[in-house]
This record gives C-alpha cells, structure tokens and sequence, in this order.
C-alpha cells in the first residue's frame, strides 16, 4: 500500500516538473493560428508536423545541429583532456600555490557575461577566429574548465593512492599510472563530467550569438533565438526546434545515468 | 617524482584559462577606471568616478537586492526541493525509480532560454494554462497578472529558476544519502528512534558537506544568470525585477556606457569573490580531512 | 607521435579559418530581421546583385533584432563589423556622432539618390548636417480598432481624447457575468520598454507635444500636454479601467493574440499589424484610424504629427570598401526595389516618392490614413542619447505614473530631470 502511495506521488510529482516541457511540445504541433487561444488547450484541431518541417525551410537547421554536435563534442574532449590533467594534478600533488591556484580558476568564472564578452570577442577576431567553429570551441572550453577541474579534482581525491601505488611499484610513471590505472576508475566520475560539459556548450547562447555571423558557424540556440524578431514570434517552429534541440543531451544523459549518481557518490563528497 | 610534474600537468589548463579569462578582467579594470562611451567624447581617464556612478543609482540598489533575494531564496528553495525529490526517490523500487529520476532531471537539461520561454507562455494571463486552471477551479475570480506585476514578477522568474536548479541537488543529493552508512541507520533503529529523528539526527548531519557546496554554487551561479530574468521580463515589468547581470548588459549596451558596466561587473565580482573565497575553504577542509 | 599529429590538426584548422584571398570584394550585410517575405526578398536580391556583379560577393549575415546592440558594438570596437546593415533610423544620431556610420552626403552622385526618396522621410537620416543612410521602409503609428467589437456596441472608431476614452469605457466588459472582465478598451505595450514608449510617443506628439526642442537642447515632454497625455492613461487605467490590467508585461504577441480572440478592442500599432492579425486570424477585421488628438486640437486632426519609425541602410565608416558597398545599396535602394513595400506583407511602407504617389501602392488597405500620416509624421528628435533617454527613462516613468505610483506630473518631471542627468554624464 506504502509502495502504491509513493507511485502515484512520483507520477504526481513528474506530470508537474513535466508540465513547462510538455506544454512547449504541444505547442511544437499547432499552426501558427491556434497557439495561444483563449480558453488555452492542450490539443487544438489542427496539429500536424508541419512546424517540424517549416523550421528547415525557416532556417538552415541541419547545419546549425551539425555544427552544435561539433562544437559541443569537441569542447567536450578538450576539457575532459586539459581538467584531467589539472585535476590529477590537484588530487595526487601538493605544492606552493596550489591555493593560490585553484582561487584564480574559480575567480575566472565569476565576472558577468556581458562585461567578459566585448575582450573576448576582441581577443578571437584578433587571433583569427572570428566566425569560426574553432573560435567557439576555446571559447567554450574556458568557459567550462574550472567548473570541469573542480569536478574531476573530486573524482580523482575518491581514488585510494594504493591503487597506483601498485601501479608504481610494478614500474609505471606517474603520467602512465595516470592513463592506463585511474582513469578506467574514474570512468563514471569522467561520464559525469562529460555531461556537465556537454551540457554547458550546447546551450551555449550568448558568446555563440556575438562570434557567429554565418550559417557555417551559427549553432542551435542562436536559431532558435531568431524565431523571436522584431513584430513576429514564430511560437510553433521555435518550440519545434527547443524540442528537437533537447534531444541529445538527453540521450547523452541515459547514457551516463547509471554511472552519474555512483560516480557523484564514489567521487565528490569525499 | 620531479617537483615540476604539477605544473605540467596545470600547464594547459591554466594558459588556457588565463590566457581566454583572466584577460577580460584586466580588460575590465581597465575600462571599469576611464570614462568609455561608444564615440560620445572618447576616451578618458575617470579614476573612481564610474564606480561612484554605480554605487549612487538607485536602479544598483535595486538590482542589488533583487539578486541577492533571487539567488539566496532560489537556491535554497532549490535544495529543499531537491532533497525532497532525492529523499523520494531514495526508496528504490527498482527500474521504476530510474524512469522517474530520468523525468525528474529534464528541467535541468533543457536550455535555459527555451524554459524561459516555456515558463513565460504558462504563466501568461490571458492564454497561460494556469491562470486557466486557478479560475476554472474557483480558486481565483480573476486572471492573476503574473509576469506584469510589479510585485510578482521576480517571484515567478525564481520558480523557473528553482525549476531548473532542483535537478541539480537532486543528483547530488541522491549520491550524498547512498553514502551515509547503513550501520547509522541500524544503531538508531536499536536505540528506538523513529523515521523522523532518524532524518534530522543522521540524514542531515551527513549532508552537511553536499549542502554547503550546492549552496555555494547555486548561489555563484544565480547571481551570474541572465538568460532566465532577460527572457521573462527583461528585468521589468519597471525594472522591479531587474537584476545584477541585466544591469550590467544596460549600463554596456543599451546606454552604451562601458565605463560603468565594467564598473559593475568587478564590484559584481568583488561580491562573488568574497563568497568563493568560503567555497574554497570548505573544499580544501575536505581534503585535510 | 600522438602529440605530433595532434599539432598538425591543430595548424591545420587554423589554416582552414583564416580569410582566404582573392581579388573579388567582399561586402559584409548585417540583416537585423524582417517579417518572412523581407527576408525572402533580400536573400534572392543578394544573389541576384552577386550573380551579376563577378567582382563583387555580398555576404548576407542575418542577425538577431533583439541584440542589435550587442551585436554592432561588439562588432565595430573589434573591428569585424558590418559594411552595411539594416537599422532604425532613429540611430542615426547615435553612431554618426560616434564616427560609426558613413555620412553618405560624401558621395558623389548623392544629391541625385536623395532625390528618390520622400523628403520628410530622408530627412529622418539626417544628423549634424550629414545623412547618415538610405530609407528602406517607413512605419508611422496608427490606431487599429477592432471592428467586430466596434460595430457590435455601434460606435464609430475615436477621433478625440474624450470619444477615445468614452469608446474604451464601453468596449470593456464582463461578457459571461461572472464577475470578471472578458474584453478591454485598449491594449498598450509595456512588456518591452522601447515598445511601450513607441505607443506613448504618437499619443504625445498628436497632442502636440514635442519631445525635444528643435535644437535638441531641451526636454519637453512634461509640457502641461505632455502630462495630460500621461493623465488620460493614467485616468482611463485607474479609474475607469479600460485598459489591460496585465499590460506591462505584454510584447507584440500577446496584442496580437488578445485582439484576434475579440479580448481587446483598440490599439497603438503600424502597417505591420494587418500581416500580424492575418497569420493569426486570416479574415479578422479592424478599422485603421489616425491616433486620436485632444478636443481642442480638432481642427489640426490632418496635420499634426505621429510617430515615425524607420529602417534605414547605414553604411559603416570602417567599411574598406566604400564605392561597392554604395553601389550594392543604390542598387537595392531603386525605386524598383521599393515595389517590395507595395506588399503589406513585408511589414512596412515604401520610401520612394515613385512607388509612394503609384496607383498600386494606393490599393493598400487604409492607405489614405497611411498616405496623410506618412507626410505629417515626424520620428524621435536627432539626439545620441535619445535611444536610452526614451527607453529607460521616458518609459518606465511614463508606466509608472499609468499604474499610479507617481502622478503624471511627478513622472514627467522626474524623467525630465534624470534625462538632462543623464546627458551631464555623458559630457
């Protein structure tokens, strides 16, 4: 009875959490003339696919998803490379400067995004970069780096010292004890962190909107952000593209779902 | 072990960071002390005055307020709801409790500016499915003016935001109470304890270290947030809920002042590296320990 | 071996992002928006102008009109700016005063291209003796009345602030009785403060007010008119709540959707309107009337002022490629061009005295509204500051003293104050 009880809550409780996103999906499937009717509906007459497929001719959606995928993948990998590093750095070594350190790669993140923007921008078109997948990708990897470090620096202080220890003493280097031993442990703290960064540039808006000027470059959710101008609102094909939009970071998502709450476990609340 | 090895290894990190972030906050100072407006009278050296500037507008005190308000309560209301769903789920009732955890953490993948939006249709008052369903049960006579009220515009921008959030301490949640040990549990159950003293005699305590640092960053982080206050109300409706961040992007680009808008962002940075500097400290305790 | 592989993808990928070279010349075009025909429209011309133009490829980048200003600013202090964009002529003060835009005047053949265009409308341009671009399409603000409400209660659209107030008065109503009321006399803007004070400003200057003084020295909206403008929305607001309880946090959306579905009868919009109200509710009816004018002004109805609002094609004056980058904006500037605003689906009126005076354009609906208020319609007052000024200043003031936290006197005054304020911080 207890069991049932808490079934029904746990519906209960993901129909509410549900509700914002379930109401931009209905909306992704009306004609522009029955969005936003009074009395409000969930189901209006006509819903089709239509905004679905309107929404490639509005815009060039295909490249901005293939570019997101690059963007958002690439600046995975090199976050994952460069915060492991540092992170195994911070968990195995102690050194003069270590506070000091860690203090400038959290003051890093604290300045708002709209005074970092005009000398960001200033310092990718300076070096090249302007209009370019790759200046996208080291802008976002920045972004996310000391978030990235922090976590891994967790995940890697869960690691016992003894099992590179034995590492060690059959003869490896610390560099390769790194590679061949901690890193297939920290696995789920790294799939963990591989969302958080995935995550962080997929939604990427506002450096993405001001570095990209065409569509070779353009990413999803400055698209999206076209589909509100200046007298129009294109409602249905926007929430067509959030929907579509939201799509791989929850695949992403199943994937590491197992190992997320058992890596966040095993890893960062040490 | 070569005493140089660490600094290899931060090598990349730390150029990288630097080089991309550290920048822009001198380039900021730098800005923050001369008097800088797109083309009206160039460029000129202006000491302290911008952040006088600042620090005499009634609109900073305001967003002032309304940020520390919007980040403390969002996020603490973010954690108990995350707790909440955490502690529910904790109940494992096998693949059941997977799909459900799965569904609870969609707010937090979606993208900010897209929930922004959705929240902005629900709570609309003429068309919004809950003004809708507040009238038609009675509980209102009125449609509620939700987002064009002064009075309730931030506290509806807030619940987006917990919305968004509570996945987050959800998860971290769930990983902290799967590391209290079961023998706690055991000693009290012998000793008689009930379900609740149980939770606020163990459960609680061994949260401790989870709260502070969800704490911490839910705080860094909804101080910073702009895409959630600028898609609802874009800090209106009359700047009532006009925050720090928005604030910034006015003084910068709407009246084209960057003197000033560099000005506010490192006192901005001032506030949050005042409360970075207790992050680190609760973070490299844990190591001693 | 590994790191040496992953230096030369490194290189590699730089060199593929660096700018190529070649002798053709590349114009940078920022598009700031438009409705879909606009946008249809502009990408065949630049195709059509590149096709034929070998040594010269426009670049058409469309932008975002929501962060116009982030995205200029960020572009020209970095250099990688437009060559020519789309913008609000309302600008022209702004940038030209901070060396940003091209005076066009400096054109050779420029006096022969002015004469194209309608005077009072190429004037908007015009700061500090320069003309600082081309007028694309024209906007003036007009009262639209929703005609199945009007024609229902049988009163005719208002002419005068009293037959305004009265129709709002009548037109708001609780349909079901249930205790709450289902329709409202009048809509205004304020979810978005340039919007709202867009919708304040014809009310003002059809009452004969004037922004600025003509040497754009003074501030004069708190002139005793400026007031009673604020009053009568303050009053109708108050006490006789005929206006949406819920308008300060409505965009151009919620207008249009509380007018299609019959829960507002009046408001402050443009020519784009009519395209707005067909996507939504194709065959939905509405009169288009001049914004009404105080009881004692009647008979200036013809000739006093409303608002005018209008995109332009600046050019940028970093831009290294100034003969082509002219050359492609006369080319999309013709008169021929201008046939593209015959079509009330793009949004906006033509500019060219040709297409302006043609019979074609005269089949448009309302276009003796649109044709006397074109000629009378006057836009913001030439100021650099006056974007700001009217958007954080005017505007919430102006909202504050309609929903009574200050008395229209008491606002006006203030935003008066802060506006000279402001222009003191500047210098």
């Amino acid at each position: 009875m207890k069991k049932t009880a808490l079934i029904v809550l746990m519906l209960v409780l993901a129909s509410l959490v549900l509700l914002p996103f379930l109401w931009t999906t209905a909306t992704s499937f009306k004609p522009l003339t029955e969005v936003n009717k009074h009395p409000p509906e969930w189901f209006s007459p006509n819903m089709s696919f239509e905004p679905y497929r309107d929404m490639f001719f509005y815009l060039p959606f295909s490249d901005y998803t293939a570019n997101s995928l690059v963007v958002a993948g690439a600046a995975t990998v090199l976050t994952l490379v460069m915060g492991s590093l540092a992170g195994f750095a911070f968990a195995r070594f102690t050194f003069p400067g270590k506070r000091l350190v860690l203090l400038v790669l959290l003051l890093s993140q604290m300045l708002p995004g709209a005074s970092v923007i005009i000398p960001l921008f200033q310092l990718v078109t300076a070096a090249g970069l302007y209009d370019t997948l790759v200046g996208l990708i080291l802008v976002h990897t920045a972004i996310m780096l000391p978030f990235v470090i922090w976590l891994l620096y967790g995940f890697f202080s869960g690691i016992p010292r003894e099992v590179e220890d034995a590492a060690l003493i059959d003869g490896c280097s610390r560099v390769s004890a790194l590679w061949r031993v901690i890193l297939p442990l920290a696995l789920p703290g790294l799939g963990a962190t591989a969302l958080f960064a995935f995550l962080g540039s997929w939604n990427e808006f506002f450096f993405s909107l001001l570095l990209t000027t065409s569509d070779t470059a353009r990413t999803i959710p400055v698209g999206i952000g076209l589909f509100v101008g200046e007298y129009q609102d294109v409602w249905n094909q926007m929430s067509a593209a959030a929907v579509l939009f939201s799509i791989p970071p929850l695949l992403l998502f199943l994937l590491v779902r197992k190992t997320f709450v058992k890596g966040l476990a095993a890893g960062a609340l040490q | 072990m070569k005493r140089s090895t660490p600094y290899l290894l931060l090598a990349p990190a730390l150029l990288f960071t630097g080089f991309i972030l550290l920048f822009p906050l001198v380039q900021n100072l730098l800005n923050s002390l001369m008097h800088m407006t797109l083309g009206r009278g160039g460029t000129s050296w202006s000491g302290l005055e911008n952040y006088s500037r600042v620090l005499s507008d009634g609109l900073f005190w305001l967003a002032f307020r309304n940020t520390v308000a919007y980040a403390v309560a969002g996020t603490v209301a973010a954690l108990l709801l995350g707790l909440g769903f955490a502690v529910v789920l904790n109940a494992r009732i096998g693949k059941f409790t997977d799909i459900m955890a799965f569904f609870y953490s969609i707010p937090w993948v979606v993208s900010p500016v897209v929930a922004g939006f959705a929240w902005k249709w629900l709570l609309n008052d003429s068309f919004g499915i809950f003004n809708e369903w507040l009238t038609s049960w009675g509980i209102v006579r009125e449609d509620v003016n939700w987002l064009g009220d002064p009075r309730t515009a931030l506290l509806c921008v807030a619940v987006a935001r917990i919305w968004q959030f509570y996945p987050f301490a959800m998860v971290m949640f769930l990983a902290g109470l799967q590391c209290i040990p079961q023998e706690q549990y055991e000693a009290a159950e012998v000793d008689g304890a009930t379900a609740l003293r149980k939770f606020f005699h163990i459960t609680i305590p061994n949260l401790r270290y989870v709260t502070a640092v969800l704490l911490l960053l839910g705080v860094i982080w909804s101080f910073n947030d702009f895409n959630m206050v600028f898609v609802m109300t874009r800090g209106g409706p009359i700047n009532s809920s006009m925050v720090l961040p928005v604030l910034v992007r006015e003084y910068s680009f709407v009246y084209f002042d960057v003197g000033k808008g560099s000005a506010l962002s490192i006192l901005v940075f001032a506030m949050l590296f005042l409360l970075s500097f207790l992050y680190l400290r609760v973070l490299t305790r844990s190591d001693a320990a | 071996m590994r790191l040496k592989y992953a230096a030369m993808l490194l290189i590699a990928m730089c060199f593929l992002s660096c700018s190529r070279t070649s002798d053709v010349v590349e114009v940078q075009f920022w598009n700031f928006g438009g409705m879909p025909k606009f946008l249809d429209w502009i990408r065949k011309q630049v195709q059509v102008y590149n096709n034929t133009h070998p040594k010269v490829r426009v670049v058409l980048g469309e932008k975002s009109w929501h962060q116009i200003r982030e995205i200029l600013y960020a572009g020209f202090s970095a250099g990688a700016g437009p060559d020519i964009m789309t913008l609000h002529a309302d600008h022209a003060a702004e940038f030209g005063a901070g060396g940003y835009f091209y005076p066009l005047n400096n054109f050779p053949d420029f006096e022969q291209v002015k004469q194209r265009f309608e005077p009072n409308i190429m004037e908007s341009t015009r700061y500090n003796g320069n003309y600082y671009g081309l007028p694309s399409s024209a906007i003036v603000f007009i009262l639209v009345c929703n005609k199945q409400l009007f024609d229902a209660e049988g009163i005719a659209p208002p002419r005068t602030w009293s037959q305004f107030r009265e129709a709002a008065k009548r037109l708001t109503k609780d349909l079901d009785g249930d205790g709450a009321v289902d329709q409202y006399g009048l809509v205004l803007l304020g979810g978005d403060k340039g919007g709202f004070s867009y919708r304040l400003a014809p009310l003002m200057m059809r009452a004969g007010v004037k922004i600025m003084s003509n040497d754009v020295t003074k501030f004069e909206f708190n002139s005793p008119r400026g007031v009673a403008t604020v009053k009568l929305l303050a009053d109708m607001h108050q006490i006789d709540h005929s206006v949406t309880p819920g308008f300060l946090a409505y965009t151009l959306s919620e207008i249009n959707d509380l007018f299609c579905s019959n829960k507002v009868a009046m408001s402050i919009e443009g020519p784009w309107f009519q395209q707005l109200v067909e996507d939504k509710n194709p065959g939905k009816e509405f009169y288009t009337v001049p914004v009404p004018v105080p009881d004692d002004l009647v008979d200036q109805y013809k000739t006093l002022p409303s608002l005018q609002d209008m995109v332009m094609y600046p050019i940028s004056a970093h831009s290294k490629h100034l003969t082509e980058t002219w050359e492609f904006l006369k080319y999309i500037r013709s008169a021929e061009a201008d046939m593209l605003y015959i079509d009330h689906k793009t949004g906006g009126l033509p500019t060219t005295i040709q297409v302006l005076n043609s019979p074609e354009n005269a089949k448009r609906k309302a276009w003796d509204v649109y044709d006397n208020e074109i000629r009378h319609s006057t836009p913001w007052p030439a100021h650099p500051h006056i974007i700001p000024i009217v958007k954080n200043i005017l505007a919430p003031y102006g909202q504050k003293a309609i929903i009574g936290e200050m008395t229209p006197q008491d606002a006006m005054d203030a935003a008066v104050n802060e506006a000279y304020a402001l222009l003191e911080e500047g210098r």
